[in-house]
């Protein structure tokens, strides 16, 4: 019987049944599921862990020790003042760290997300077809529950350092609290509709504040006027921002919740790569590039600028383009402009000793965001290469424009160490003027030597540890700039010349600004041993065929 | 017919890693208008030695001149006359790609740049993206601007690693172009490539470094 034909019976085939309709995993199931994996393929527990890593925990328990101790310390002795200038800048503090904080976790908010994921969860979970939102509301939680603690922290330390009493203390601890938590929950709420204008100006609207609590405390101390504050202000106006922060964040939050599921899934994943990455960063306590990744991600975003023609020639050129650079992202110029008041301030709170070296370590941070010329030059040997300079020279001319600003920076804050606040160290003019040219120097070199830090090099010799083998340069690395801010500003704060400031800031920079030119000598050191090397190798051979002769 | 003058003179290099000795005993002479491709299976060792050659990496034994100058990567004079485009290039994140040009140009003294650095910009295709931040671009148009750097400002001596990676057919068509119009210019170049037909057209001398794969 052929195939044509073969009864309908011959082609029978056995309907398998319809399947049936795929019920997804819920997001808990995914995450438990994630979990379990994970715990599955730890080989310590905690507790193991903690035993292992046992001088870090000590060590952190000392340093803890101390800085409470030192909190107390300092609460005893604000406490004591009784000048206006120092009770208006006790009153006054917590505001600035109120709206600083603020202000600060609205930047963080729109720089990661604040609601983010990483790129393993956007490749196998966030194309699964489960709720985003559920997925999600960890997050949100968590970024909330993280600013609370940390605007708890920072209002509750200010607040305690300003020599208030324990009610204020908690009553600001609670209202940063509460108002950083909102910030984010706010900020999420502007993700969820992919807007960030508002979160941007409230940033901008809250950093004025701070700064602008920091000048009336100045105000106050230099007697340009009197706030007439009561006692009881602070903590009023703290249980008002209690309330107004707490319906901020009960409205932002719901508000967050509802738009979880239509944050876009790009938005989610570049939060988290930033966090990947500069958490690779920190992990290897490489603080620079940390910084490197975030200030790369804001170039990103911004994409497309309108090319400026540049001026000058040669050397020239490099100083131009550092002010073309500063004034297409002019914001760090805000940041230096605010920390003009930090040596006013703590004269105010009657701490003219250690003013200078608050003041250095303020000036260097806010100008580590303008040195980002110094950071490309010095990070790889590559584009500094193609410049017709030695490094030393590209170096003085990376720094001109910051050190331009650190030079107005002094003149700026000279009047603060003349004598400002109540009980203040009273100094001539010409003192005054080198303790802040010597301060400014520090903050600038401090700032320099961070920015030209290399990272550390895991290819080198480990040192043995109890925690284990860690490269020379791992720990170091954490303390770089702030050795030159203490060592540059110790006199000072001994109450020697400040000319001994000054000598140790030259001595800074030679180092500091010729280290490529020690990178020659060394060159020159090895090509001279070479030679050397080669002249014995000929004599020897020489004496050698002379032996030989004489045979 | 103009003499031949030596730009680039090593003599008896020597780059070991541990056991491992990358080249031993290297010397080369390159004079103007001479164009040395560099070849070899990955791991022979050229962008090694072209890393010694820019001072990048600093080799155990031997010596490298340039234009009679012993080589320092921290010369003046050496960073004037030479230009490479080898993997380490930076960029700053916030100066867009044609202003990248114009600060190479005026630092190297050329007075009114713009002309140079429009026509370099419209070889590597990068009129579209001249204002554009480098953390945007694609990887091939970072290597054109890479490339770009080197055209942009005077030379003597040229030193390129694998400067075919990441061009499209193009592009490899205008470098093969670039590079041999330079050497017919006079320049001296030095680059090490994989590419058959950019050696072909280009170099005048062909070095082949390391073992061939068996």
């Amino acid at each position: 019987m052929s195939r044509l034909e073969a009864g309908a019976d011959d082609f029978a085939y056995h309907q398998t049944p319809e399947p049936q309709a795929l019920i997804p995993a819920s997001p808990r199931e995914l995450k438990r599921l994630i979990k379990d994996w994970r715990a599955g393929r730890a080989t310590r527990n905690v507790l193991q862990a903690m035993s292992d890593a046992y001088v870090a925990v000590f060590a952190a328990v000392m340093v803890g020790a101390m800085v409470v101790n030192v909190i107390l310390n300092a609460q005893r002795t604000i406490a004591q003042c009784t000048s206006e200038s120092c009770l208006s800048a006790r009153t006054i503090l917590p505001w600035a760290a109120f709206a600083a904080t603020v202000a600060m976790a609205l930047a963080a908010s729109r720089l990661f997300g604040p609601v983010l994921a990483s790129a393993a969860e956007g490749f196998w979970l966030l194309d699964a077809p489960i709720s985003r939102a559920q997925l999600l509301r960890s997050r949100l939680v968590g970024g909330v529950v993280a600013a609370f603690l940390g605007g708890a922290l920072v209002g509750g330390l200010v607040s305690a350092l300003t020599g208030s009493g324990t009610t204020e203390v908690m009553v600001w601890a609670a209202a940063t609290a509460f108002s950083a938590a909102a910030s984010v929950a706010f900020a999420a709420a502007q993700q969820g509709v992919d807007r960030h204008v508002l979160t941007r100006a409230a940033t901008y609207v809250f950093g004025l504040l701070g700064v602008g609590a920091l000048f009336s405390v100045v105000g106050v101390a230099a007697g340009w006027f009197s706030l007439g504050l009561s006692d009881n202000l602070g903590i009023e106006i703290g249980v008002i921002m209690i309330a107004a922060s707490a319906l901020v964040l009960a409205a932002s939050a719901v508000l967050a919740a509802l738009r979880l599921g239509q944050i876009r899934r790009a938005r989610l994943l570049s939060g988290g790569a930033l966090v990947s990455g500069i958490s690779g960063a920190f992990f290897a306590l490489d603080i620079g590039l940390a910084r490197d990744i975030v200030v790369e991600r804001r170039a990103i975003e911004r994409g497309h600028v309108h090319p400026k023609r540049g001026k000058g020639l040669g050397i020239e050129a490099i100083i131009w383009r550092e002010w073309q650079r500063l004034w297409r992202f002019p914001q760090p110029l805000l940041v230096l402009a605010g920390t003009i008041v930090v040596p006013y301030a703590c004269d105010a709170l009657g701490m003219s000793t250690l003013t200078p070296v608050v003041a250095a370590l303020a000036l260097f941070g806010a100008l580590i965001p303008l040195l980002g010329g110094l950071r490309v030059l010095t990070r790889t040997g590559g584009l500094a290469r193609c410049l017709p300079f030695s490094l030393a020279r590209i170096k003085l001319a990376s720094i001109a424009v910051p050190a331009i600003l650190a030079g107005i920076w002094a003149v700026a804050t000279t009047p603060a160490y003349l004598g400002f606040g109540d009980g203040a160290v009273q100094r001539t003019v010409p003192d005054a003027s080198f303790i802040a040219i010597a301060t400014a120097a520090a903050g600038l070199l401090a700032a320099v030597r961070w920015t030209q830090a290399k990272g550390v090099d895991f290819g080198a010799p480990m040192v043995a540890s109890q925690a284990g083998a860690f490269p020379p340069g791992l720990v170091t690395n954490l303390f770089r700039g702030f050795d030159v801010c203490l060592i540059t500003t110790a006199p000072l704060l001994l109450g020697f010349s400040p000319f001994w400031s000054m000598l140790i800031a030259a001595i800074a920079a030679m180092i500091l600004l010729n280290s490529m030119d020690a990178e020659t000598l060394r060159a020159r050191q090895a090509e001279q041993q070479k030679q050397l090397a080669a002249e014995r190798k000929q004599r020897a051979e020489a004496a050698a065929a002379a032996k030989q002769r004489k045979r | 017919m103009a003499k031949r003058t030596t730009i680039l003179k090593v003599s008896g290099l020597r780059r070991a890693f541990g056991p491992n000795t990358i080249f031993e005993k290297f010397s080369l002479e390159v004079r103007t208008g001479e164009a040395i491709a560099l070849t070899g299976r990955n791991g022979a060792g050229k962008s090694t030695l072209l890393r010694c050659l820019v001072g990048a990496d600093r080799p155990d034994d031997g010596r490298v001149q340039v234009c009679g100058n012993a080589m320092s990567e921290a010369s003046p004079e050496i960073r004037r006359d030479v230009a490479t485009v080898i993997d380490d290039l930076d960029f700053f994140p916030d100066l867009s790609v044609v202003e990248h040009l114009d600060l190479l140009a005026r630092a190297h003294g050329i007075a009114d740049p713009d002309d140079v650095v429009d026509e370099v910009l419209e070889e590597v295709q990068l009129v579209p993206q001249s204002g554009q931040l480098p953390g945007t671009l694609s990887s091939g148009q970072r290597r054109r601007l890479a490339l770009a750097t080197a055209f942009v400002r005077p030379r003597k001596l040229l030193i390129l690693d694998e400067p075919e990676q990441r061009l499209d057919s193009e592009g490899l068509t205008w470098l093969t172009q670039r590079l041999k119009s330079e050497r017919q210019k006079g320049l001296a170049i030095v680059f090490a490539s994989h590419e058959p037909e950019l050696v072909e057209t280009v170099a005048t001398r062909v070095i082949q470094l390391g073992a061939p794969r068996e």
